[in-house]
């Protein structure tokens, strides 16, 4: 996992390695966001293989990254 | 006889032809700060034959550490009038149009049909999503960037069928949710890598050149020089359904609403005038005005009475944002004669300062 912007702050950490049963991106995001309840309400997009991935997509055994929109200009 | 763009003349991917192309271009930049300063320059050098530039805001000293177009003696005046002036003493042959105005639903249609792209160098959601969903129904470019601390987004929207803003974050964030570079704090190599990296894609676009950063977000980290470059999928439903509609998405109503919002241009007489602090305590810089209350987060529920009376009412806050959510309530509460200041509390001291002289 890597954690872009504002998430690495919120979870005080840029990357890590999980073990998840999920399938799909969608049951991925809502695992992390059990695991982190600070994510709640936070946007942000899943993206594998260098692609934003929606939410049906499958998971693959790879590197996830979060991105979160930035304000700053 | 050497002419002035002789040097990118001479690359074969431009030469006279290319020249021709720049000066007949037109761009629009949105934000003469971190981003639009660096940006604004390389495009003027350049020969772009007109640029459009708008910023409501007034240059303060806090800016000159990363908005590098800004001398001191510009303190306090318009951002778009002092970086047309500079800008004008670098390149004297090309056409440049200060607007003294925020790109907003009430003239962004007006302010965009008549460039040929935009630049985004602005440093809020209202405003970026409000650019998007008018280049989407003008059908225009779209260069944006965006950043915190030591990362930054670069993308290239809405060129040639190629995704949008919104086909990367379909709805803005909640207000408060990402905090802008006043809150957080920034370096100004951080904007300037940046806004240069936009005024490419610019040229890019107007040249011509491959290949435009259209279609991907272009990650960059500074401190470890890591780039990732992520592409995005146009969402063509919601693309035509914005198209069709012909006028920006509801969401936009409140944060892009001028209704709300007051600049200081229109503050003429301060007699009849309450200025409403809402930041907390220690928030700097204080601001010396007179009729001054101070209505914290804390206590906008609590207090929001203090304000029933017939003065109008101009709340600001550090940057603009927590004003407007302070304004919102507070019209709900009844209290009409009450209005968001667009800049935040340094802009309105160095503006109090040049009036009391």
């Amino acid at each position: 996992m890597r954690y872009f912007g504002l998430l690495a702050e919120t979870l005080q950490k840029e990357e890590e390695i999980i073990t998840t049963q999920a399938k799909n991106i969608g049951d991925l995001k809502n695992e992390l966001l059990k695991r982190y309840p600070t994510l709640e309400n936070k946007t942000f997009v899943l993206a594998q293989q260098n692609s934003i991935k929606a939410e049906e997509e499958k998971l693959l055994e790879q590197e996830v990254a979060l991105f979160p929109p930035f304000s700053g200009g | 006889m050497e002419d002035r763009y002789t040097r990118q003349i001479r690359l074969n991917e431009v030469g006279k032809a290319g020249q021709k192309k720049l000066t007949e271009a037109k761009v629009l930049v949105v934000g003469a700060g971190g981003l639009g300063c660096p940006a604004l320059q390389y495009l003027a050098a350049a020969g772009v034959g007109t640029l459009g530039i708008v910023d409501f805001d007034l240059v303060t000293l806090t800016n000159l550490h990363r908005q590098i177009v800004f001398e001191q003696s510009d303190v306090g005046r318009n951002k778009a009038e002092a970086a047309k002036e500079k800008l004008e003493r670098l390149n004297s042959k090309i056409n440049i149009n200060a607007y003294t105005t925020s790109f907003q639903l009430s003239n962004g249609r007006e302010l965009l049909q008549s460039y040929d792209l935009v630049l985004d160098a602005t440093d809020n959601f209202a405003s970026r999503y409000c650019i998007n969903d008018f280049c989407v129904i003008l059908d225009k470019p779209m260069v944006y960037a965006a950043l915190y601390k030591f990362q930054g987004q670069v993308a290239v929207f809405n060129y040639k069928g190629g995704p949008t803003y919104r086909c990367l974050f379909p709805t803005p964030p909640k207000p408060d949710e990402v905090p802008n570079c006043e809150m957080t704090g920034v370096l100004g190599v951080v904007p300037g890598l940046l806004g240069v990296l936009q005024a490419t894609e610019v040229l890019k676009i107007i040249l011509n050149l491959k290949t435009v950063l259209s279609g991907k977000l272009l990650c960059y980290d500074l401190l470890s020089h890591e780039t990732k470059q992520i592409e995005i999928k146009p969402n063509r439903a919601a693309i035509a359904t914005l198209k069709e509609k012909n006028s920006p998405k509801e969401e936009l109503q409140l944060d892009c609403n001028d209704s709300l919002q007051i600049d200081l241009f229109s503050v003429q007489d301060q007699s009849n005038i309450v200025w409403v602090d809402v930041r907390e305590k220690g928030e700097l810089p204080l601001v010396s005005l007179n009729n001054q209350i101070h209505l914290p987060q804390s206590k906008w529920e609590k207090e929001w009475e203090l304000l029933k009376n017939e003065e109008t009412k101009i709340v600001f806050c550090q940057s603009g944002q927590r004003s407007k959510k302070a304004t919102a309530l507070f019209r709900r509460k009844g209290i009409l004669n009450c209005y968001s200041l667009s800049v935040g509390a340094t802009t309105l001291q160095t503006w109090n300062q040049k009036v009391k002289k």
